[in-house]
């Protein structure tokens, strides 16, 4: 077998291509499986081959090529040769998938960024629609947030939404009761007429949030609360309703 | 008295109550008996309960924590829930559950803060 | 997920379930929540969703001791596909008295129970993604609750 092949090298490369680019890639091909053709693991080798000549071929102009050597060469393992081509494209395939993923997180990271302004303040402004997995991982990863740097204050902007469905809105409700549980306010700022629609109608709890029409007016009012030492307006009936804890 | 459910510590006219142990249902409410008698014994004027190495609270939990800190505040005194953990926090959050009756903090100093303010 | 229409078709089998927990006192709570906190942290859920089965199977367990007395509690491991959605389901079964009105306990703010929110059975369906319950009176109650876990 490798002898033949070594020997219509020429003739059969010039059967399988026609650009120079393409010929020097599977005379590469050819060399490799003849030197590798007569050993036991030769699918396992040959698969390093495979992925050199992918670099230069399309998948189909591959299979073709070895359809035409299973033509040409009597005995050419043409069913071996399309399992290891089959298992490259496999892991090919899982490596974009793993690939995609990675995107994917690298996106929703960048959509969503907790920045901390200082010392006590987070500003999350949110961009983009949000769906119920991102809002979900979104929230996840602010309340951890939250927890380490020990904020006081947490803004998050949603100017930068054009508008949210209801699961989102109750995340998004969820999220600033699980603020407060924490210890920290939330200022909400940014909110168009669509998302006051649907906050509203879920039944948003004004006493939970502190809404400021725009960023801009929710940094002066957080300034203004850091300098006056009064961060927090302490509800000094809190408590006075007795049973009132898990009210809706 | 009998044995403490959660050993406490006092500072000031405040009790520090750091919460180390799985709290079912039974525990949560000794521990109610407990702080309440701590608030009348010594004179106590605000407790601080840390909850950071709790990995579960659930409705009935938090209803006795509630509950508890609306006792002590009929007996004069405020109670700070500290250093919830966030996926807990998120949990209460998405179960509705709000523990009015209590304050929250995310730290110790804040919950001393927040004590401070209310003298 | 499982729909029953009648109480007379529940058929449980065991072997389905990677935990089978009796619940008839106290304890048993801390530790149903405690076995579905480490099952569902074994099956790669996010923290945040371990605490979420966590807390509802705390939930779950309390109400059968509560108003049953006593009762199971299931947990397996669901696999669509290969490689694909992995979801956990519980399911609690009890042969007590059964909820007269099933729309008003899930509706939160409910209970027949004095020292407790009547959020249980409204927080284990906002806390899990899918939601079942049946219940006869005299005969028991099945609630069949699902969680997926969530790709990052």
């Amino acid at each position: 077998m490798k002898d033949i092949v070594i020997s219509r090298l020429n003739e059969l490369v010039n059967e399988l291509a026609k650009e120079e680019e393409k010929k020097k890639a599977w005379e590469d091909f050819l060399v490799d499986f003849a030197e590798v053709c007569e050993k036991a693991d030769f699918k396992e080798k040959l698969k390093t081959s495979i992925i050199n000549l992918l670099n230069h071929v399309n998948e189909k102009e591959l299979s073709d090529g070895i359809g035409l050597l299973h033509e040409k060469i009597d005995n050419f393992p043409a069913v071996d040769v399309y399992k290891a081509l089959i298992e490259v494209l496999g892991e090919k395939n899982k490596e974009n998938l793993a690939k995609i993923a990675e995107l994917h997180d690298v996106l929703a990271e960048l959509s969503t960024p907790i920045i901390q302004l200082w010392e006590d303040v987070l500003l999350v402004p949110i961009i983009g629609t949000l769906d119920s997995q991102r809002a979900q991982n979104m929230v996840e990863k602010l309340l951890e947030s939250i927890a380490d740097t020990r904020a006081k204050v947490v803004i998050i902007d949603v100017t930068g939404v054009p508008m949210i469905d209801t699961i989102v809105g109750e995340f998004l409700i969820e999220m600033f009761s699980a603020v407060k549980l924490l210890g920290s306010d939330v200022i909400l700022t940014g909110i168009k007429p669509e998302i006051a629609h649907t906050l509203v109608k879920l039944g948003i709890d004004f006493k939970m949030v502190i809404i400021k029409r725009d960023l801009e007016s929710a940094l002066k009012y957080t300034i203004k609360q850091f300098e006056e030492g009064k961060e927090i307006k302490l509800d000094k009936n809190r408590g006075k309703n007795r049973g009132d804890a898990g009210e809706n | 008295m009998k044995t403490k459910v959660v050993p406490t510590i006092k500072l000031y006219d405040y009790l520090i109550v750091p919460i180390q142990i799985e709290l079912d249902d039974a525990t949560v409410e000794r521990l109610q008996m407990q702080l309440l008698n701590e608030i009348s014994e010594k004179k106590i004027r605000g407790i601080i309960i840390d909850v950071s190495m709790v990995d579960i609270i659930d409705s009935y939990i938090s209803f006795v924590l509630s509950e508890t800190a609306a006792m002590a505040k009929a007996m004069g005194c405020y109670t700070v829930i500290c250093k919830i953990q966030p996926q807990v926090a998120l949990t209460l959050a998405q179960m509705g559950i709000k523990l009015k009756d209590a304050f929250t903090a995310n730290s110790l100093e804040r919950a001393i803060e927040i004590l401070n303010q209310l003298d | 997920m499982m729909n029953y229409q009648n109480f007379k078709d529940i058929d449980i089998n065991v072997h389905d379930y990677d935990i089978v927990l009796k619940i008839k006192d106290e304890n048993d709570i801390s530790v149903a929540r405690q076995m579905a906190k480490s099952f569902a942290q074994k099956h790669n859920f996010s923290l945040a969703d371990v605490t979420k089965i966590a807390t509802a199977v705390s939930e779950l367990s309390r109400n059968i001791y509560r108003y049953a007395k006593e009762g199971y509690i299931y947990i397996k491991k669901k696999e669509t596909e290969p490689d694909k959605d992995i979801s956990i389901e519980i399911i609690a079964y009890d042969r007590g008295p059964g909820i007269e009105n099933v729309e008003r306990a899930v509706a939160g703010g409910y209970t027949t129970s004095e020292r407790s929110l009547g959020l249980g059975l409204a927080g284990v369906r906002r806390l899990m993604d899918s939601f079942y319950i049946m219940s006869e009176v005299g005969k028991g109650t099945i609630v069949v609750a699902e969680k997926r876990r969530r790709k990052f």
